[in-house]
């Protein structure tokens, strides 16, 4: 399956990443090389076999309902890149791309 | 909307509905996948820790009794429990999300294929015009899954209109929210009409608060409900163009919302345009929906299985464990209500409808005794329920205890005092807080039955008035109410009605 | 000065007990060595002098206070810069976190200290762990020991290299598909994955989640098994880490081989590219070990020859999915003009990534978006199974099996960086491991034109007991001085 410029500026955006004309290129070039060595797989017929998500066969890990405590305010914030009044700050919403 | 327009609408259309309802698990202490409370509301980012800011290096750990009232919803609305099961990563950047992933559940969810039963009565049987009785019907609503996943942050809007991203220059994000464990719903298309969604709507809600897993409040977002719309022409097999409803903040709200988008979608088809698939949003100010976003921007959200998390292996065992925490159901306790008590439907379904007026019919009844039930359900339907809406207080907020009123009803049963004076004590009640016999002891209200006693003023009543008791004799029978006005006014209220009358009539022959 | 080019961890450890030296001492022989050598090493991103001298100090009170000493006291220890400590940086080496402050730390490394290491700072790595070489680091390169011009592999390159140089007597890397074991074997240390969910990836910033795991660097068998010790076990904040009892890694180092089966994976030494040295050297390994009263045989894992194809759909997927956070928002690279939030997130991201990242985040993306995912990731994951499969029939007949870690000792810097294919196949024997979860650790065994070659010794799930003893044998066996020259000596004269 070859990759091709639209699919790369597709996916770029999926990722959320903005790349020049020369990225997307170069890009396009080493994702269909590695592409072309994944590809293999695709001549293995695996249709009786089951997906391994975990390597380890490893159920129901999960917490009790237990309140521990949180970070302070300003450890919270501490990395933020804006703050103001407690809340992290994010220029206007217009493109968030997608409402949920 | 004039109900008119929708009913002739509907006449032509019929419409095809399925909801998606979230439900926040707000009776649990701690969060989704870490250990911060679950509280609404608070300062900004005060509920936070690595886990749910989506921190780097912190990891999800789901919380167990999350995954338990997930099942026990998903028992208590007829659904399957899957066996095997998992959460996978559904991936879309959004500033309220702190990993632009949100921990959820795919083609694994732990419950499916359930249903619900909707009783539809009242006026809103009319919008079901396909059905040729004006008689109250029941619709089987099929419920497709109920998955568990995390809530997202909340963002506020700053320098646009009313909070609204349109216009705002900035927002602030708080993710107190965020982590909160989160449980939704998904109808099969099944609802017809707006008054099935929101009966299917209140029905859920009334279920999850037995189950006692949410407040459910649509007012702080710990219930939201979502619908899907399209019409089609009555006959027509083939599903219209669907729109998904959003903002629908109370059940009026839902139901408006709907009933205004089958006009507007009828409104398009009746001309000719098609019904766009998009996003809509129910403004509650003008009453109308407005497109948020069209489907144009198709999400692709990448789902795969959560590799931060094993599956869930559950046995049958366990879904049995967790079935037998089932308390009993709002059909179940309404049927009980009618074949216990002898009560009406009509009364069974007013006091079912709330969980603390059943409790509170229940504990009344208690101390009454079984065979005063439905004097107990009058004075709660009547009085009791007038007071809350008057206050606009709760059940649990008004000082009127269950004993008390049990008390009350037995004083009117029991002859003590009479049913207008009972109106009297209520009030009283409600005002002070006092039990009835203080009050009735207090006011000297006690009702006299004594026949000796009141023949005695009988007796001198008639001596007093020879005029009108020769009227009355000469046939104007109408007379009998002015005696008893006079009698009732020389014991100062506190004759029983009934012997005065009874006594009347055998002296004046 | 005390010569930290000759002590193990539990010379230290022991030394300080005795009164020998201190471990402020130590801590200064540490830094001393650091000032002389991390010039032409550049191991760290950054140096925690003061956190290592308050740890000193807190375990010669404990001396003083003639209190019993935790295993590592005193012990000189690196830590890979993806995990979390509180008073550092942590930067995975991206321009994206290159101011981030750590708010809480990683339990693998807080067990660590607790079990009374020294803190000398955190090690440079392949941006996010993506690489082989630590070429793609934001900071600069990290040089191998052995020979400047040569890299140090990766993604673990300066926690690799600060143990190789002595800057460090040992030191957390983590590993996804080899970047324990690959720098390991290229810079002549003992270098270990654990069993997937042996230790806690809890505050190790995430790579691809379902094949991550922490685990050490050292100088000998001895020490990356006390590491082990101290850093295995359930950790309550990781759903991944399991309760199965930790044993004393340490206790039957000197148990031998007698009788123990030990497999070559021989289709993987017939690999077309493999250094004909490193082949050599591995067969002798064998050879060692059957003579030693091992039974040594022959099997082949056919599916591990699918193991890379695997590696780079489900690496990169979850790797895109867990380098999503990285927005701008709440921590992090932010551009100071966006627009708006989508401006934000699409320059931030691509100024703050550097091309590695870039690379997998993208092809991540593609493997996992609409009309691919069943082509791509589910048939990775079928594949997958089929190496679980593979590996747990050749345990059957093994309790420990051989390869190569890397098909070449360690390569000259910029050889491969313009080659991502090349520089994938790096790992080519150590990510069928990570696929399968199993326990792997790479051993000195020779030296191949004065650089030194790696023996990866793969055990069972969660039996890296065996595995270690095993490795301690042949270890003892070889005696190798696995010294670089210029970390010979005590560096003060």
């Amino acid at each position: 399956m070859a990759i091709s410029e639209s699919d790369v500026r597709h996916v770029a955006l999926l990722a959320r990443l903005a790349l020049t004309d020369g990225q997307v290129s170069s890009l396009q070039t080493e994702l269909n090389s590695i592409l072309g060595h994944i590809d293999e797989l695709q001549g293995l017929d695996l249709a009786d076999v089951q997906p391994t998500a975990h390597a380890l066969e490893v159920t129901n890990s999960m917490r009790p309902d237990v309140v521990k405590p949180c970070l302070s305010r300003e450890l919270a914030l501490r990395n933020a890149p804006e703050a103001e009044g407690g809340a992290f700050v994010i220029p206007a919403m217009a493109g968030a791309g997608e409402d949920v | 909307m004039a109900k008119d327009r929708l009913s002739e609408v509907l006449e032509r259309y019929e419409a095809v509905i399925g909801l998606e309802i979230h439900t926040e698990l707000t009776s649990l202490k701690s969060k989704m996948f870490c250990g911060c409370p679950v509280e609404f509301g608070g300062e900004p980012n005060t509920r936070v820790c690595p886990v749910c800011l989506g921190l780097p290096g912190a990891l999800p750990v789901p919380n167990e009794a999350a995954v338990e009232a997930t099942v026990l919803a998903g028992l208590a609305v007829n659904c399957d429990i899957a066996l095997w099961s998992q959460f996978h990563r559904k991936q879309y950047f959004y500033p309220d999300m702190p990993k632009d992933y949100q921990i959820s559940q795919y083609d694994l969810p732990f419950c499916s294929g359930g249903h619900l039963d909707v009783e539809v009565d009242g006026d809103a049987v009319f919008q079901r015009v396909d059905r040729d009785s004006e008689e109250e019907y029941t619709a089987r609503i099929g419920i497709t899954r109920i998955h568990l996943e995390e809530d997202t942050g909340k963002m506020i809007h700053v320098g646009g209109a009313e909070g609204r991203i349109s216009g705002a220059e900035k927002s602030l994000v708080d993710f107190n929210r965020a982590g909160t464990p989160l449980m939704e719903l998904v109808s099969e298309p099944d609802i017809r009409t707006p008054e099935e969604a929101r009966r299917f709507a209140q029905k859920l809600r009334l279920i999850m608060l037995t189950l006692g897993v949410s407040d459910c409040s649509m007012e702080e977002g710990s219930m939201r409900v979502d619908g899907n719309i399209s019409i089609r022409l009555r006959g027509e097999i083939e599903l219209g163009t669907k729109s998904e409803i959003k903002n629908m903040n109370s059940f009026k709200a839902l139901h408006d919302a709907l009933a205004y988008e089958i006009v507007r979608q009828a409104d398009l088809m009746d001309v000719g345009e098609r019904v766009v698939q998009e996003t809509r949003h129910w403004d509650v100010g003008a009453k109308r929906t407005s497109m948020l976003r069209s489907k144009e921007e198709a999400h692709d959200y990448r789902y795969f299985p959560e590799p931060d998390m094993v599956p869930f292996a559950f046995t049958e065992e366990w879904v049995e464990s967790i079935a037998q925490r089932v308390p009993e159901l709002p059909d179940a306790k309404r049927e009980r209500f009618m074949g216990t008590w002898d009560l009406p439907k009509y009364d069974a379904v007013v006091l079912t409808s709330d969980l603390a007026m059943a409790g509170f019919f229940e504990a009344a009844v208690a101390q009454t005794g079984p065979a005063r039930a439905k004097s107990v359900a009058n004075t709660m339907i009547n009085d009791f329920s007038a007071h809350l809406n008057a206050e606009g207080i709760g059940v649990d907020e008004s000082p009127v205890k269950p004993s008390m009123l049990a008390e009350l009803v037995v004083l009117v049963d029991d002859g003590t005092i009479s049913g207008k004076q009972a109106k009297e004590v209520f009030s009283a009640m409600v005002k002070t807080g006092e039990a009835p016999a203080v009050i009735v002891e207090a006011r000297n209200m006690r009702q006299v039955s004594d026949t000796s006693a009141i023949e005695a003023v009988v007796d001198a009543i008639i001596a007093a008035n020879p005029d009108e008791v020769a009227s009355y004799r000469g046939g104007k029978i109408g007379l009998v109410g002015w005696f008893v006005g006079q009698v009732m006014r020389e014991m100062r209220g506190q004759g029983n009605p009934k012997v005065v009358n009874e006594v009347l009539r055998r002296k004046l022959g | 000065m005390i010569d930290l080019s000759v002590l193990s961890a539990t010379e230290i450890r022991d030394g300080i007990a005795g009164k020998r030296f201190s471990a402020r001492e130590v801590a200064d022989a540490a830094f001393a060595r650091v000032e002389a050598l991390e010039p032409s090493i550049h191991a760290f991103n950054q140096l925690t002098p003061e956190l290592a001298e308050a740890a000193a100090d807190r375990v010669d009170a404990m001396v003083a206070a003639g209190d019993e000493l935790p295993p590592l006291a005193g012990v000189p220890a690196a830590i890979k810069d993806n995990m979390n400590l509180v008073g550092t940086r942590t930067t995975c080496s991206s321009k994206i976190l290159a101011s981030y402050e750590s708010v809480y730390d990683c339990t693998a490394v807080r067990r660590l200290l607790d079990a009374g290491a020294l803190p000398v700072g955190k090690c440079n790595l392949d941006e996010f762990a993506f690489g082989s070489s630590t070429e793609n680091s934001a900071f600069g390169v990290t040089h191998n020991p052995w020979d400047t011009d040569r890299v140090p592999g990766g993604s673990s390159g300066g926690s690799a290299a600060a143990v190789a140089a002595g800057m460090a007597t040992v030191s957390l890397g983590s590993d996804t598909g080899g970047s324990i074991r690959q720098p390991g074997a290229l810079t002549g240390t003992v270098a270990m994955k654990p069993t997937y969910g042996r230790v806690s990836r809890y505050g190790c910033v995430a790579f691809a989640s379902s094949l991550d795991q922490i685990g050490p660097f050292a100088h000998n068998v001895r020490d990356a098994a006390l590491v082990l010790n101290a850093i295995a076990g359930k950790d309550e904040m990781d759903a991944t880490s399991v309760t199965e009892t930790v044993p004393d890694f340490t206790a039957t180092l000197n148990d031998g081989v007698k009788g123990l089966r030990v497999g070559i994976v021989r289709d993987m030494l017939e690999l077309e590219g493999l250094d004909p040295g490193i082949k050599a050297s591995v067969e002798a390994a064998a050879a060692r070990y059957a003579a030693l009263g091992a039974e040594v045989g022959d099997v082949d894992i056919p599916a591990a020859r699918h193991g890379l194809s695997a590696y780079y759909i489900i690496g990169p997927a979850e790797a895109s999915s867990n380098l999503a956070r990285f927005d701008g928002i709440r921590y992090g690279y932010r551009v100071d003009d966006a627009t708006d939030v989508l401006d934000l997130y699409m320059r931030s991201r691509a100024e703050g990534f550097g091309p590695e990242s870039i690379r997998r985040i993208m092809l991540g993306t593609y493997a996992l978006s609409a009309g691919y995912y069943d082509a791509y990731y589910g048939q990775a994951q079928k594949a997958r199974t089929l190496i679980i499969e593979d590996f747990a029939k050749a345990f059957e007949s093994y309790d420990v099996l051989l390869t190569p870690t890397s098909p070449e000792v360690a390569f000259k810097i910029g050889e491969k960086s313009t080659d991502p294919l090349a520089m994938y196949l790096s790992d080519v024997f150590t990510i069928p491991l990570n696929l399968a979860g199993l326990p792997g650790v790479s051993m000195p065994c020779g030296l191949s034109e004065g650089l030194p070659i790696g023996l990866q010794v793969i055990g069972r799930h969660f039996d890296e007991a065996t595995m270690l003893r095993a490795a301690a044998a042949l270890e003892a066996d070889l005696a190798l001085d696995m010294t670089p020259s210029m970390a010979r000596g005590g560096l003060d004269g």
